[in-house]
């Protein structure tokens, strides 16, 4: 019996790995260097950054100072140009978010049914993914240019109105917004793409069968098994336009004025023009307080259909 | 026989540097942070002539202006020693000094007074010179003046028309109340006559920065200095109602400027120059001269013009030169600081069409001739700046706070010249800023 495999899997596996390690000891020890990594480049600046939150931190005065309490969280929570960053950055995120949504999903879709160039065309979208926005923002610099800007060119052409795409408060951010979505549509639509061809046949063949209309299979079969995936991509374009940074910085400076002023350039702002490491860093806390609340919300229902998955496998 | 002489020059210079080079074994090691672009270019030639001259090494750092100063303050909070030479703005000297960021460097100076008073008075009032003391030498100044289209000015169809309609004769303006007429006479429509031919796009009569960048503020240093008042008043307080002021006159000015007058900076300026779509600029960096002259080139008939700006005050300012207080060899560091910021090498960055800092260089006979007027054309007008701004300084170069308000205050004005809020707003939170960056008044060094 003692060479069943069995009980010669156990009794063999402390050689293997040497020292006599136990599977819980040998476990730790492969997380361990990840472990280190975020401890060294989260946990303790992290933890240092929380710290700042209750000093006076005016990096340009040469250090950090005393302790002042709440007294930092009582200054930016009575900032109203903090609240307004926050303003932008929803405004930015709703609108930004819904839209990659339905026009990605859209074009998996069409994608999807395609008979023709549909290579072609995936290969065409990763190309706005595989540039920074910092390069690519610059590109729509000049193409939103008043005055030598293709777009108004070509809309002065047909004789409509030319905006000031990027000097009007009132559409700056949409402008943004634009931008933004030419560059991430297409992950969506690829991430889409992928779930699509990934579900499985057979219901979609049985639905047809019973006579079920295209309508009735997207709504029943269609969206809810790509439920999953399509949480995903929400959840992760999401968590990007929240902390949108360099669109708006290559794009406006935040400007004009602070109407594209979102919440991580506000906080650049406060931190690295202005040196105000305590401001700074209270705001990032506050900020990760609310991304994580709001995480824990959005990822709970996922981690457990995943994890139901698992168990069920 | 001057070429003859150059040639000697240059032998001597080789010979030296090479005889330099075979005994210098071990280089004192320096690093240099400035700012990407023509400034530093240039300065690339000099830096070697340095090298060979001092047996050191210069590790020159290129920095996007827009984060030199981020950059800058990081490594000397840090005390890394990353630099030891530091490129500074007018207004971030008081800050750096303040701090201890940077060594005083008036001792070093002492025996060579020469260099320090060759740096016009005005320039070394702002830029150099901070509670006595001397903190390095400027290499490069953007003081402000104004390009006009002098060919529109000379036209006597314009004249008379101007003349007509003003009842005063079309001039170079004097005052911002002209300044403001001349930019609201030569705006006209696409079709509409200039100097007697068809527009074939709308003209404009002035170009303004009104962009998000740290711009705006330079151009409205002009009246507001011009109506007498300061960014800070002597309580070390925003002037609400001067700034509100000048602020009105600027979007007053808004209507006869390009739309894209919200999204550009001075080379944004420049091209509308040189599209032929701007009659003048508002107070402008005359440094930006050899730039503005192609208009000439791309628009028919133009001649341009650099002048005061009304009032006879605009922005001064240069960039500093000046040695960490982290640097491990400050001796070499301020070697170098007066090397660059000194005659010879102004010279031939003047020769290079470099917008040179001393008074020497910026007389010098051999660039106000003919030849030199597309390079160094400016150099007249730049010391008539200095002249008429003897004697002047602004607060917001005499406060350790100068820095993260002139960072800061584009943002306000910014938005009353997109129309988000109004002049009295923007005077207001402008004030307002000011004062939770300086915890109160803020304090304004004699």
């Amino acid at each position: 019996m003692s060479s069943t495999p069995a009980s010669s899997g156990p009794a063999a596996m402390p050689k293997t790995k040497g020292a006599g390690l136990s599977d819980r000891w040998f476990s730790v020890l492969l997380i361990a260097p990840a472990m280190l990594i975020t401890l060294i480049f989260a946990i303790l600046p992290l933890a240092q950054a929380l710290d700042v939150t209750f000093r006076m931190g005016d990096l340009s005065r040469g250090k950090i100072g005393d302790y002042v309490g709440l007294e930092n969280y009582r200054v930016v929570f009575a900032d109203s140009a903090f609240w307004q960053a926050g303003w932008v950055t929803l405004k930015f995120t709703v609108v930004a978010v819904g839209l990659q949504m339905i026009l990605g999903v859209g074009i998996a879709f069409l994608l999807h049914g395609a008979t023709f160039a549909k290579g072609l065309t995936r290969s065409l979208l990763i190309l706005p993914l595989a540039t920074s926005a910092a390069v690519t923002g610059l590109f729509w610099r000049y193409l939103y240019d008043t005055q030598f800007g293709v777009m108004n060119w070509v809309l002065g052409s047909l004789g409509l109105p030319e905006p000031n795409w990027l000097g009007d408060y009132t559409i700056a951010l949409w402008s943004v917004v634009l931008f933004d979505i030419w560059q991430w549509t297409p992950f969506v639509a690829l991430i889409a793409l992928a779930g699509l061809q990934a579900l499985p046949k057979e219901p979609f063949e049985a639905a047809e069968l019973d006579g079920a209309s295209r309508w009735r299979i997207l709504t029943t079969l269609t969206f809810p098994l790509l439920k999953p995936v399509l949480f995903l991509v929400l959840v992760l374009r999401t968590i990007d336009c929240v902390r949108l940074y360099d669109a708006v910085a290559v794009l406006t400076r935040g400007g004009p004025g602070t109407a594209t002023e979102t919440m991580t350039f506000y906080l650049y702002r406060t931190g690295l023009k202005l040196f105000r490491m305590d401001y700074a860093s209270t705001m990032a806390v506050f900020f990760l307080y609310v991304m994580l609340v709001a995480a824990v919300f959005a990822l709970t229902p996922l981690l457990k259909q995943f994890t139901d998955r698992a168990k069920e496998a | 026989m001057k070429k003859s002489l150059a040639s000697a020059s240059v032998l001597a210079l080789l010979s030296s540097g090479g005889a330099f080079a075979q005994e210098c074994t071990d280089p004192v090691q320096i690093t240099w942070s400035t700012i990407a672009g023509f400034y530093t270019d240039a300065m690339a030639g000099f830096v070697k002539s340095f090298e060979d001259e001092n047996c050191a090494k210069v590790t020159v750092v290129n920095i996007d202006n827009s984060q030199l100063y981020n950059k800058q303050v990081i490594e000397m909070v840090g005390q890394t020693g990353a630099y030891d030479v530091v490129t500074l703005e007018t207004a971030e000297k008081a800050e750096f000094a303040e701090n201890g960021f940077i060594l005083p460097m008036t001792e070093f100076f002492k025996d060579k007074q020469a260099i320090i008073d060759d740096v016009s008075p005005t320039l070394r009032a702002m830029t150099v010179e901070y509670k006595g003391d001397v903190w390095g030498l400027p290499y490069y100044t953007y003081s402000s003046g104004m390009f006009v289209r002098q060919d529109l000015l000379d036209d006597p169809t314009e004249q008379a028309a101007f003349k007509a309609k003003y009842g005063y004769d079309l001039a170079a303006p004097t005052t911002w109340e002209q300044h403001r007429d001349i930019a609201e006479f030569f705006t006209r429509k696409a079709g509409d006559m200039l100097k007697g031919q068809p527009l074939d796009k709308d003209f404009f009569g002035v170009g303004l920065m009104a962009g998000p960048f740290p711009e705006i503020q330079d151009e409205l240093s002009a009246p507001l200095w011009g109506m007498g008042s300061d960014w800070l008043n002597a309580e070390g307080k925003v002037p609400v109602d001067d700034v509100e002021k000048v602020l009105n006159d600027y979007l007053a000015l808004m209507k006869f400027a390009p739309r894209a007058a919200l999204t550009v900076t001075y080379d944004g300026v420049m091209n509308q120059m040189k599209d032929c779509q701007i009659a003048m600029t508002h107070g402008f960096f005359l440094d930006q001269w050899p730039n503005a002259v192609k208009t000439e080139e791309n628009c028919a008939g133009a001649k341009m013009a650099a002048i005061e700006a009304p009032m006879k005050k605009a922005y001064v300012g240069g960039f500093l030169l000046a040695v960490s207080s982290s640097s491990a060899n400050p001796d070499m560091a301020m070697k170098f600081v007066a090397h660059i910021g000194g005659p010879v090498i102004q010279q031939q960055f003047a020769e290079m069409g470099g917008a040179s800092t001393l008074t020497s260089v910026l007389t010098n006979p051999m660039f106000a001739t003919p030849e030199k007027r597309t390079t160094n054309g400016q150099y007249a007008t730049l010391n008539q700046v200095f002249s008429s701004m003897a004697g002047f300084s602004s607060n917001l170069f005499k406060t350790p706070f100068g820095a993260k308000i002139y960072n800061t205050m584009q943002i306000p004005l910014q938005s009353a010249a997109s129309g988000q809020i109004t002049a009295r707003q923007a005077a207001e939170q402008l004030a307002a800023d000011v004062e939770k960056i300086c915890g109160g008044p803020c304090p304004i060094a004699n």
